[in-house]
């Protein structure tokens, strides 16, 4: 069986170490380069085109957001999971518009980091379980202060379904295949959710979906 | 914050020895010395004339009088030698005894005019006074011998000496009186030369003491215009080394602003770096150990947990520590996105509800403009929720050409911004002035806060530092 081949970037030589024996313990992962800054991790990313490139967000020189940006947009099957200590929906949103696949708190690296690696390895989504509250309090607050509601409940359940499939990772084909669902179909659910949830994009979307704990 | 602790600088006052002082006093003696003297030389003048215009007087009666008692004695001699003569001549007396008298009464009041003449006369005037006395008792002892001759006798030698003794003797007494007259005026011009002497002596006197005036004041006047001259160097010199020094003052706190913000960084790095990163190595060395831990051990996997939670602990402070240092938002994210970030965290602690809007059109700002606006939130924030107890509060960005502001309003109890200057109001008004930028502090007590900055800013290069 073909391994997952891993990049660790961190600019901490102890982080790095630690994560790598976490990692190689796992006979079906491996870990294929080390970069201790965002640059590098660019570089190799591009000359060892690994499977999965786990990086922290605050890096010298290029930091996680900026280099998973590049990485992503010149090979988008590389898939990026940020490690951060903030469960914050300002980072979560701007590494999801930076096209990572993961989001991993640093506390709980250890307990989650090799579920995370298979799932995005996987093509889907992957936030760590403690993110989904941390968001939902902020969300439910916001919605007490505005006076607004939560809009889920206008969703009717193929929405919901549709939701949690996009948020996942999944593109408009790949749940058009799952639901059994032409994919003009699909797009029309799609865009139904974005309005009903005032959304704009992907990555937005995502947000919503680990803040009400759809996915994780 | 809200609470003042400005120190009032005291302005040391000069000492009493100082120039400036010394100065004051010689020109306060100068001009009290001025003003006594055109008192003095006002009231000697005056009290001078007084003694002239007194002596004048004394002058004029001694002459007066003089010339008085003298024609009195004239007088009286005319009318005696007049009586006397007629009686001589008469030929028909009405008695002798009456006679006698009528002529003794009138040489009693020439005796009496005599002595009645002032006796501040002369001695030559007393002498002259004496002459006519004698030359008078000659005479009164001629005519009583004659008188107490027989009528027939006395009418038969009248006549001779009438025309040779009484007539020469009266005219000599007119002379004599003419001197006294005579030396009298003279008496009196020279009183008057003495009075004109006196007088100019005075008037010498007078211009002598209004020359002296004229040069103490000329004096006084150009020592006042050195002084003022000289103080207005002084003040210009302090006022300029006052800018100076302000000047240098900006410069340092702008300065140490710079060098705080550095430290900051570099002791968030090394805590992050050394210490944060440390700990999170050992959480999952910890978590490893855990799971090497077989099952059976159980006390000892009770044990390794303890240490991650107590690890967890130091790790969550070391990066709250770190944070507040030097937000790593702001490098990772940029400055909207950690406003946000600082807002919720406001908001997760429950103290407040933060909200921010942005239109901004770039994110492309310098790193001194975001750690100054960053800065600012921080400190208002904190001003609103610790101090004023706001339940609300707003933050709002915009950028218009060339100008970047960032307002800041919280329904806080406000404060009166011209009293109250803390270190916290302060530090945000140094960090504004450094970007050349303008801080407005709107409150007034149960009327919350509005702090609104005003940076210059050129999109994306530089920003304008002066």
């Amino acid at each position: 069986m073909r391994k997952t081949r891993i990049l660790l970037a961190d600019d901490h030589q102890l982080m790095r170490s630690g994560l790598r024996l976490v990692i190689e313990r796992q006979p079906d992962l491996t870990v294929v380069g080390e970069a201790a800054d965002g640059r590098e991790a660019v570089a190799l990313a591009k000359s060892l085109r690994p499977d999965v490139a786990v990086m922290d967000i605050s890096m010298p020189n290029l930091n996680g957001i900026e280099a998973a940006h590049q990485i992503t947009q010149i090979h988008s099957e590389i898939a990026v999971i940020m490690l951060s200590m903030h469960p914050d929906e300002s980072y979560i949103l701007r590494t999801l518009k930076a096209g990572a696949k993961g989001y991993l708190l640093k506390d709980s690296a250890e307990a989650d980091l090799i579920t995370a690696v298979r799932a995005v390895a996987q093509g889907k989504s992957f936030f760590s379980p403690a993110v989904s509250k941390v968001l939902l309090d902020d969300y439910i607050r916001k919605l007490k202060r505005s006076g607004a509601e939560d809009r889920y409940d206008l969703l009717t359940p193929r929405e919901r379904e549709i939701l949690q499939l996009v948020a996942e990772g999944k593109s408009n084909k790949e749940v058009a295949n799952l639901l059994n669902l032409s994919v003009y179909t699909v797009e029309t659910h799609r865009s139904n959710v974005m309005q009903k949830l005032n959304l704009k994009g992907v990555p937005e979307l995502t947000l919503y979906a680990v803040r009400k704990g759809i996915i994780s | 914050m809200h609470t003042s602790n400005s120190q009032p600088v005291s302005e040391k006052a000069p000492g009493p020895r100082s120039p400036a002082h010394r100065l004051r006093t010689v020109l306060l003696l100068a001009f009290g010395g001025l003003l006594a003297l055109m008192i003095a030389a006002g009231v000697s003048a005056l009290f001078s004339l007084r003694r002239l215009h007194v002596l004048e007087q004394q002058v004029s009666n001694r002459f007066v009088s003089h010339t008085r008692a003298l024609s009195e004695v004239v007088i009286s001699v005319h009318i005696y030698d007049d009586q006397l003569a007629q009686f001589l001549l008469d030929d028909q007396p009405a008695g002798p005894r009456d006679a006698d008298t009528q002529i003794a009464g009138r040489a009693a009041k020439v005796h009496s005019a005599i002595q009645s003449y002032p006796s501040d006369g002369g001695p030559q005037e007393s002498r002259l006074l004496q002459q006519i006395e004698k030359s008078l008792s000659e005479q009164e002892g001629t005519s009583s011998a004659l008188l107490s001759l027989a009528p027939e006798d006395r009418q038969a030698r009248a006549p001779g000496f009438v025309h040779e003794q009484l007539l020469p003797r009266s005219l000599s007494i007119l002379q004599v009186s003419q001197q006294i007259a005579y030396l009298n005026g003279e008496e009196l011009a020279k009183s008057n030369q003495d009075l004109l002497t006196k007088f100019a002596s005075l008037q010498a006197r007078l211009k002598s003491m209004i020359l002296a005036a004229l040069a103490a004041g000329l004096l006084i006047s150009l020592l006042g215009t050195f002084y003022v001259l000289r103080l207005e160097r002084q003040g210009r010199g302090r006022y300029l080394a006052l800018a100076d020094s302000r000047q240098e003052l900006e410069k340092l706190s702008a300065r140490l602003l710079d060098i705080q913000e550095q430290e900051r960084r570099s002791i968030a790095r090394e805590l992050h770096d050394e210490v944060g990163q440390t700990l999170e190595a050992l959480l999952i060395d910890l978590g490893r150990l855990s799971k090497l831990a077989g099952a059976d051990q159980r006390a000892m996997r009770e044990h390794i947990d303890r240490l991650k939670r107590l690890v967890e602990n130091s790790v969550k402070t070391v990066r709250d520590i770190a944070l507040l240092l030097r937000p790593s938002m702001l490098d990772d994210l940029g400055l909207i996105p950690a406003l946000e970030w600082q807002a919720r965290e406001v908001s997760r602690r429950g103290e407040m509800e933060v909200e921010v809007h942005s239109e901004m059109a770039s994110e492309q700002l310098p790193d001194e403009i975001k750690i100054c606006v960053y800065r600012l939130v921080q400190e208002a924030l904190n001003n609103a929720a610790a101090h004023a107890s706001a339940k609300n509060a707003r933050v709002t960005l915009t950028q218009v050409a060339g100008k970047f502001q960032v307002e800041i309003t919280d329904d806080g109890q406000g404060f009166d911004p011209r009293r109250v200057r803390g270190m916290g109001l302060l530090g945000m008004e140094e960090r504004v002035k450094r970007l050349a930028g303008k801080l407005k502090i709107e409150s007034r007590a149960g009327h919350g806060t509005r702090i609104v900055a005003e940076l210059p800013f050129n999109d994306g290069s530089v920003p304008v530092v002066p």
